[in-house]
């Protein structure tokens, strides 16, 4: 027991500190990347990709292109199996 | 003393768990009472901005599946 | 941080995985419209029909047809799964990192490429997992060749790479707001314009008769078919099972209505700026908070527990009805030569194909589809809007950042005000829109509700980021020009 009486002063600025660190952790630990102040998906908003990390870098031209490549060998095949007869 | 916090902690958890659904209807009805709707000139417009939109980013896809008959016919 | 995490995961697949570079200028607006259109057109080109599958029926039918339309996924095709592996490690990853089961420190940028990479490879681990348990099933084909199997992986995993690719373009900048939701939104606009208005020509019976696909030009060909009657020719039109018809097109168009209906309910919150004044202006909380994610986050829990369902079935039970997995869960039974029901336990989340047959034949799916969708929506809105980065608080500090104080209200207690509207709005709104997908489920749209939905919705969230973006630098947009639009909002 301790023997200052409760309440006044002292009380008031402990709960205050509390209250102020409790807000720091709750800053600290943000739950998302727009939280952490990054962008990224928002309350409507679903966004995956942010930040650019280092991988193999592509230019966004170059992904569009593959992309129709793809496609296109993907139809090549279908022109191969159907000239060839039965190619699998 | 904690126990009897607790106890009654446990408590009122319960509760609260059979009268969430009630509460959140509740609530949700007071939200919607105070909502802002959208009167016939406003909506009318709404409903236009998004059916153009829908159909004219449709008619674009839909051109590019079209694409697609020809190809399908050739190869299958 | 102690211990391994599971961010770690990605490391050493850093370096390997490509990474669209963020543009170093601004976009402009033009590019941007160019950009999303292009991807979308791509992905829309990429529904494209495998190669390598056997030409002859498979008993297998498609166990996931009612989950497809919200995530533009066609079946027999390179987009199998369209983007759910996608939006699925997207919104689960998220979640669990907001609900601090994984640990990542959103301040740090190596943590955030991390987690990024984390995702992307979480989503194509699911497209590599999801090709092996169709193909294992049967599905493509019994008793297929190794050369097949591999030639189909290859398809199938290299299709879901594309498509995380171009969504990861748009999300980079290059496009409007996110990926996902631009490729959805147009994906569900194109399937919606192909069955009103389609005009591809479809066999429909044995004796080579053949209809539109789009119920609209149905009904203007029917009414003067030779091998129907006038009168034939419109009922049929309005009641034809087997491809889309007229009542379910004004079914969808009705949904879509409401949901726009929905959409514009707000909560004007009275603002007024700290450092002038007399300068109010009203801050809207809508009610649809969190927009269409909390369909889509149910749709992917519904997916998880049909895929995996299937799996068990049919992997370990071979869809044996006398099997004990089989007697849990429920067998796959073929209706119409092209569907694939699942019967009882599984029934119950599976919408009935029309509002007849569910009524007599499993009147329980009403009431356990219907939880399921409120239960997960809400309880999903009431995390995603805590967590998202627009929570009560943030939008707190961020009035403190620009000024701006609830009117009649102490700086102090702004967030305590937020803090009683939002989360309402978000539960609320989530409980509306997932009791619309399921009326409209429920009337045998076979998904065609919930992705109007999702489509709407999403519209909507997208066209206020698209229109704001046209404010701020759409002023020498040469698009704009050439229609004559000046913005529509």
């Amino acid at each position: 027991m301790s023997s200052t009486p409760p309440g006044g002063q002292r009380t008031l600025q402990k709960r205050r500190q509390a209250q102020n660190v409790k807000d720091k952790q709750l800053k600290q630990t943000p739950a998302s990347t727009r939280q952490a102040g990054h962008g990224g998906s928002s309350s409507s908003i679903l966004k995956i990709y942010t930040d650019e990390a280092n991988g193999l870098r592509v230019d966004p031209l170059v992904v569009l292109f593959l992309a129709v490549a793809f496609i296109f060998s993907v139809v090549a095949m279908h022109v191969i199996s159907k000239v060839t007869g039965k190619l699998f | 003393m904690a126990r009897i916090n607790e106890k009654s902690q446990g408590a009122s958890q319960i509760e609260k768990l059979t009268d969430a659904p009630l509460e959140f209807v509740k609530e949700g009805q007071q939200f919607l009472a105070k909502c802002k709707k959208p009167d016939v000139k406003e909506y009318t417009k709404i409903v236009r901005a998004v059916g153009i939109g829908f159909v004219a980013v449709g008619v674009i896809g839909y051109a590019i599946k079209l694409v697609h008959i020809p190809i399908r016919y050739l190869i299958v | 941080m102690a211990g391994y995490r599971l961010v770690d995961v990605a490391k050493p697949f850093l370096p390997i995985l490509p990474e669209v570079e963020v543009s170093y200028e601004k976009v402009s607006f033009d590019d941007k419209v160019v950009y999303t259109i292009i991807s979308g057109l791509i992905y829309l080109f990429g529904q494209f029909p495998l190669a390598g599958i056997s030409k002859d029926e498979s008993n297998v039918k498609d166990p996931i047809f009612f989950l497809r339309g919200v995530f533009g996924a066609e079946p027999k095709s390179l987009l199998e799964f369209g983007i759910f592996p996608i939006i699925s490690s997207g919104l689960i990853l998220q979640l669990l990192a907001g609900l601090k089961v994984i640990s990542v420190n959103f301040k740090l940028q190596q943590d955030r490429e991390l987690f990024q990479t984390l995702t992307k490879l979480f989503a194509l681990l699911q497209y590599f997992v999801l090709t092996n348990i169709f193909i294992l099933s049967g599905y493509y084909g019994e008793n297929l060749t190794v050369v097949q199997i591999g030639v189909l992986n290859l398809q199938l995993v290299g299709a879901g790479f594309i498509a995380i690719l171009l969504t990861e373009v748009v999300d980079k900048g290059f496009g409007f707001a996110s990926g996902t939701m631009t490729i959805n939104t147009m994906v569900i606009a194109t399937s919606l314009v192909a069955d009103t208005f389609g005009v591809s020509q479809i066999t429909v019976d044995a004796e080579g008769h053949k209809e539109a696909q789009g119920a609209i030009i149905n009904l203007v060909q029917g009414m003067r078919s030779k091998h129907r009657t006038f009168l034939g020719g419109i009922v049929s039109a309005f009641n034809r099972d087997y491809l889309p018809n007229l009542s379910t097109t004004l079914i969808v168009l009705a949904i879509g209505a409401t949901v726009c209906y929905l959409q514009s309910f707000r909560l004007d919150l009275p603002i007024r700026s700290t450092k002038a004044r007399g300068v109010n202006n009203v801050y809207p909380i809508r009610l649809l908070h969190v927009g269409a994610l909390s369909v889509s986050f149910s749709y992917v829990l519904l997916t998880y527990i049909h895929i995996f369902a299937f799996a068990l079935i049919h992997l370990v039970a071979k869809n044996n009805s006398q099997s004990i997995i089989c007697k849990v869960l429920g067998h796959y039974e073929t209706v119409n030569n092209i569907l694939y029901t699942p019967t009882f336990p599984l029934s119950l989340l599976t919408p009935p194909r029309s509002l007849l047959s569910g009524l007599f034949e499993q009147p329980l799916t009403f009431v356990v589809y219907t939880g399921f969708m409120l239960i997960t929506g809400v309880w999903f809105a009431n995390h995603w809007q805590a967590m998202s980065g627009s929570s009560a608080r943030d939008i707190a500090v961020q009035f403190k950042e620009q000024g701006i104080t609830l009117t009649g209200r102490r700086e102090q207690s702004v967030a305590k005000e937020l803090e009683k509207v939002i989360p309402v709005a978000s539960t609320t709104g989530a409980a509306l829109l997932a009791l619309v997908t399921v009326i409209g489920e429920v009337l045998g749209l076979k998904g065609k509700a919930a992705a109007i939905v999702v489509g709407v919705a999403t519209g909507f969230s997208l066209l206020e980021l698209i229109s704001m973006d046209y404010q701020q630098t759409g002023g020498q947009s040469a698009l704009a020009q050439v229609l004559g639009a000046p913005g529509r909002f």
